[in-house]
């Protein structure tokens, strides 16, 4: 009985296996490394330090989920996004696709926290207060620029938690932490990397039930081009700024080649030729600009009025009916406002989202990351 | 049995051959003692604090060899018999002021007494002392069995005032270690009192300053007193030929090896055939003697352990007196007939013999080496780690895990004591530890690996250090690490005694060899002293350590000092008892899946944990748990249960 129970699961898990050897050899030490922590909080082996994924000790399992989560280990993307997607929405460029909006907080004031629009933390924020979610696994800002993944509960504490981080936040192992308490209806903010490694999760049968997949209840996915290496940024950021004053930061998009860095009183800019180098190695070589496997993504608009006007409003996909409806919830109690959107914008992302996963299979050095970032909306 | 007030004269006791060394001091009415601890050589002063007594006799453990062979020298310029213990390379602590009081000369009869570990049983080196009585000028004794260990060491007091220097007695770890019966001497009655004479000129040796210079002159004198001690050793009981007036061969031998060779000789029954030259006095040899006996043969063979010390000393006496004696052929390290390194035994003895005798070894017969193979199995397989509730084991695991995570190859630079055991077997320390060399040497590594960050080194520098060690050769390496700003943090590992040796104690413990009350010097006002930004943490707090060690890599330039106390789990005041009572609970414990895969039993290994195959879920042996809790904090599913212990 056993065995044959243990030989059906093999022929199923055949396609990718390994344990944290093979992790360690095709992706810790190749760079390939997103910091996502799928792989962490799920045993004692690896921890997120700074914005690094580091090996305690070592695991001598042929086979574990940490190889089997980790984003950066093969998959067949097309097969789990027809597991999890509606055929007809699917699109080569952007993954499904069942609606496209503009849409910004219809409160200023949330619009004011956040990055752009404030769409992200306004739906966060909406599905706590409706209950449709009880646990929200975000990002706050941490010491010297290194987010902090966190879970809360509480809608106010949501609101207050919007801005964007550069350095990447280790929210899959925040989620695999709050998998373990007692939340029963989950949702995440995370970025490309983060919402594949949930999407394989999800795909794999005993490790999905065991931890209570069941739980996830809706993945906003972040629009992204890259993110930063801590340790190179800070060394960058300290010798112009004072990092405890740092309060924010954005791209604008591609014609300004620079990185604004705000702080209360005075806004530094940092050419992008200064800043490229920190960009994170594992994002040269990722193809994914909108969060594909996600209920919805959020980026920043582009607009004819230009980037001033634009950087308070959002992109919006919309790709599973959970997204949609949440998407009409917040029209609804009018926590979101939308206007109509400008032609050609949908194509333009199409082009942008294509030319990232055309830099990630160039060869190592020649990917261009820098002026990848400001067509990302 | 062992050596206690109660035994008299003329009784014959079963001793280690460290309490027969003793002994012969106390019968020669040794006055003061001093040493630092080291396997095989603890017990002499161990012994000796046991007739500790006021007025009559001092022992003391000092910081270190050489500041005790110092204290030993006081006292024999003070008029009162002296003697120094170490192990072999403690000599080379002391050496420096040897090689200077060996020139200036002593005055009450003084004695150094080192126990060498030929195959390195307990040290991670092979060093030889012998060496040192040619290099320094001074007589050589080396006792061969435990009277002779006893008689030897009382008379190496009066061959020292005789010629007015140090003697050297040497032991090896199969003399100092093993037991045999010794017949008593008496206990003299009389002490002396104590007054340095100062006050005479320099050339007055019973009044005088005593100091090497005028160098030259006093060189000769002591040349002098090496003649003198030669022609002493011509007449010595402690060397005695045996075998027939004309062997076929000679062995000549000294120390344990005269065992190994009269064994070596009876196995193969050649007993009239080789005649055995055993040697008390190894340095200066007898010319006159050697003479006599070298005459009665052509071949030789010169059975010693490590290097050819005697090999060499005979050869240059032959050569000497080619004329007289003739032509010799010499068997021993130089032509590869044994060993030079590693120990010696009576197989390899025999072997030798054989060879140059042409007689084949006797074979065991089948029956009986399939015994010895059923013995060998029955030995458990003990794997080479700490002690369950070791704070080693817990201090090595946050470090490891505080490297991990910074991630830049950071290394420890590892140190003499039981925490070395992370540079000999690394997964006892959770492959931290690169470096082991000699004792304060982590600290002296770290200084200068500190320095290279110019050179684009910016792996984080650790050096770790036991509490003995740190008074013993640490201070000064740690001082130069904060006076050049070296990168490093120097993490003092204080289990509150000199654990590996047996919890002799050191200035950090308020209670001194004799057992008196003792001032304290503390290890952290001292760092402080010294400049050093000084944290001190308990190694039981994992991830409070781990913290802290990850803030101090991050942190400033310069030498960051972690104090981390926890008493050894074999310490007096711990041993036996238990903080926790710990339990695995079954429903929680993951074993070997995915998610824990036995990391308790696997990576941490304390040895109270025990990993139960049938069950697959861990189980806390409880006889040898030590009940510190520290397992409870690194499972990751909190299986791992501890209760507060009912104090008894
Ligand atoms: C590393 C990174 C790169 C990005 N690159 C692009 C880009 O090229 N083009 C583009 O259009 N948009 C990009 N974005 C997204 C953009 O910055 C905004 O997050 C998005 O437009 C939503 O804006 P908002 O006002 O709705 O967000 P807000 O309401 O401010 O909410 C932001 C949300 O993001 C979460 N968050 C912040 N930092 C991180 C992080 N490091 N990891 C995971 N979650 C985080 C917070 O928890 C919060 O929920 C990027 C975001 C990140 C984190
Ligand atoms: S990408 Fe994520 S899952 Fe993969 S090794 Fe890095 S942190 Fe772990
Ligand atoms: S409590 Fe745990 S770590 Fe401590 S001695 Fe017992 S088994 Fe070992």
């Amino acid at each position: 009985m056993r065995e044959t129970e243990r030989k059906a699961d093999s022929s199923e898990e055949e396609k990718v296996q390994g344990g944290q050897r093979e992790l360690e050899e095709r992706v810790l030490r190749t760079g390939f490394c997103t910091g996502c922590g799928a792989c962490v909080n799920l045993c004692p082996y690896q921890a997120s330090y700074r914005d690094r994924t580091v090996i305690l000790h070592h695991c001598d399992l042929a086979q574990g989920r940490c190889f089997a989560f980790c984003p950066r280990t093969p998959a067949d993307l097309t097969d789990m996004k027809s597991r999890f997607y509606d055929e007809a929405d699917l699109t080569h460029e952007l993954g499904a696709v069942k609606g496209f909006f503009i849409a910004r907080a219809a409160q200023e004031g949330n619009r004011r926290r956040s990055q752009h629009g404030g769409v992200v933390t306004a739906l966060m924020t909406l599905a706590l207060r409706e209950g449709l979610i009880d646990a929200a696994v975000l990002t706050e800002k941490g010491e010297e620029l290194l987010p902090r993944a966190v879970t809360v509960s509480e809608p106010e504490a949501a609101a207050q938690l919007g801005g964007s981080r550069f350095v990447v936040s280790p929210t899959v192992a925040e989620f695999n932490r709050a998998l373990r308490t007692d939340c029963r209806r989950i949702g995440v903010v995370a970025t490309p990397c983060q919402a594949l490694a949930i999407a394989k999760m999800r795909l794999q049968p005993l490790a999905a039930a065991e931890s209570g997949m069941d739980r996830l209840k809706l993945v906003v996915g972040l629009f992204c081009g890259w993110a930063l290496s801590w340790r190179p940024l800070t060394d960058i950021l300290r010798e112009k700024t004072d990092l405890a004053a740092v309060i924010g930061m954005d791209i604008p998009p591609s014609r300004y080649h620079t990185l604004e860095v705000y702080m209360p009183e005075e806004t530094a800019r940092f050419s992008l030729d200064e800043i490229t180098p920190c960009v994170r190695e594992s994002c040269r070589s990722c193809a994914d600009m909108t969060a594909e496997f996600s209920d919805l993504s959020v980026g920043s608009a582009r607009l004819p009025e230009g980037w001033e006007a634009a950087r308070l409003w959002n992109q919006v996909i919309v790709r599973t009916k959970r997204g949609r409806d949440l998407l009409e919830l917040a029209r609804r109690r009018g926590v979101l406002e939308f206007r109509e959107v400008p032609a050609g914008n949908l194509e333009k992302l199409k082009a942008a989202s294509l030319n990232k996963k055309k830099a990630a299979n160039r060869p190592q050095g020649q990917s261009g990351a820098g002026d990848r970032m400001g067509q990302a909306g | 049995m062992s050596m206690d007030r109660g035994q008299r004269e003329g009784d014959e006791v079963l001793l280690m051959g460290n309490e027969a060394i003793a002994r012969g001091a106390l019968e020669a009415g040794v006055q003061v003692a001093a040493g630092y601890p080291g396997t095989p050589s603890s017990e002499i002063i161990e012994t000796l604090s046991r007739f500790a007594e006021t007025g009559k006799l001092y022992v003391e453990w000092s910081t270190n060899e050489k500041v005790a062979m110092e204290t030993a020298a006081a006292a024999s310029f003070a008029g009162l018999r002296s003697l120094c213990v170490m192990k072999q390379n403690g000599v080379n602590v002391a050496s420096d002021f040897l090689l200077h009081l060996a020139g200036s000369g002593t005055r009450a009869g003084m004695i150094l007494i080192t126990c060498d570990d030929p195959g390195a049983l307990s040290s991670v080196n092979e060093g030889e002392s012998r060496h040192f009585a040619r290099l320094m000028e001074i007589p050589l004794l080396e006792p061969a069995d435990f009277q002779e260990a006893k008689e030897m060491t009382r008379w190496a007091f009066t061959l020292s005032e005789e010629i007015r220097n140090i003697v050297m007695v040497r032991s090896v770890t199969r003399m100092s270690h093993a037991s045999g019966n010794v017949i008593l001497g008496a206990l003299p009655p009389a002490v002396r009192k104590a007054e340095f004479l100062c006050d005479g000129a320099v050339s007055d040796p019973e009044r005088g300053p005593v100091i090497s210079a005028p160098v030259i002159e006093k060189h000769r004198l002591q040349q002098e007193k090496i003649r003198k001690a030669a022609a002493i050793f011509e007449k010595s009981p402690f060397n005695a030929y045996s075998g027939p007036e004309r062997p076929e061969l000679l062995i000549i031998t000294s120390s344990a090896c005269r065992l190994y060779s009269l064994e070596a000789v009876s196995l193969l029954d050649a007993e009239d055939r080789v005649g055995i030259l055993k040697l008390g006095t190894t340095w200066p040899l007898p010319p006159a003697l050697l003479k006599r006996v070298l005459s009665t043969t052509e071949k030789i063979l010169i059975v010693e352990e490590v290097l050819p010390f005697l090999e060499e000393q005979v050869k240059i006496l032959a050569a000497e007196q080619v004329r007289e004696i003739g032509v010799k052929t010499f068997y021993g390290k130089n032509d590869g007939a044994l060993p030079m390194a590693g120990e010696l035994n009576p197989d390899l003895a025999m072997a030798a013999v054989g060879r140059i005798l042409g007689i084949d070894p006797p074979v065991l017969s089948s029956a009986y080496r399939k015994k010895l193979r059923a013995f060998a199995g029955l030995a458990p397989r003990r794997e080479q780690t700490f002690c369950p509730g070791c704070p080693h084991r817990a201090s090595y695991w946050s470090i490891r895990e505080a490297l991990q995570r910074d991630g830049r190859g950071g290394f420890v630079c590892g140190d003499i004591g039981c925490y070395a055991m992370a540079s000999l077997f690394p997964a006892a320390g959770f492959y931290t530890a690169k470096t082991l060399h000699a004792m304060g040497s982590g600290t002296g590594l770290a200084s200068g690996f500190g320095k290279l960050g110019s050179f684009g080194m910016d792996q984080p520098i650790i050096a770790v250090c036991g509490d003995s060690t740190f008074y013993h050769a640490a201070i000064p390496a740690l001082i130069n690490a904060v006076h050049q700003n070296a990168n490093i943090i120097f993490i003092a590992l204080d289990n509150n005694g000199t654990a590996m040796t047996g919890f002799q104690s050191h200035p950090g413990i308020d209670i001194n060899a004799m057992g008196d009350a003792s001032p304290v010097v503390d290890i952290a006002a001292l760092c402080g002293a010294i400049g050093a930004k000084v944290v001190v943490g308990d190694p039981f707090a994992l991830q409070e350590t781990r913290e802290t060690l990850n803030r101090l890599m991050e942190g400033q330039q310069g030498v960051k000092v972690l104090i981390l106390k926890q008493s050894c789990a074999l310490s007096p005041e711990k041993k036996g008892t238990k903080r926790y009572l710990m339990q695995v609970d079954d429903a929680l414990c993951r074993g070997d899946a995915c998610g824990c895969n036995r990391l308790c039993t696997r990576i941490f290994r304390c040895p109270g944990l025990l990993w139960n195959r049938e069950k697959k879920k861990a189980q806390i042996d409880e006889v040898i748990c030590a009940g510190c809790g520290v397992c409870a904090g690194i499972c990751p599913a909190e299986a791992i249960r501890c209760e507060e212990a009912a104090k008894s």
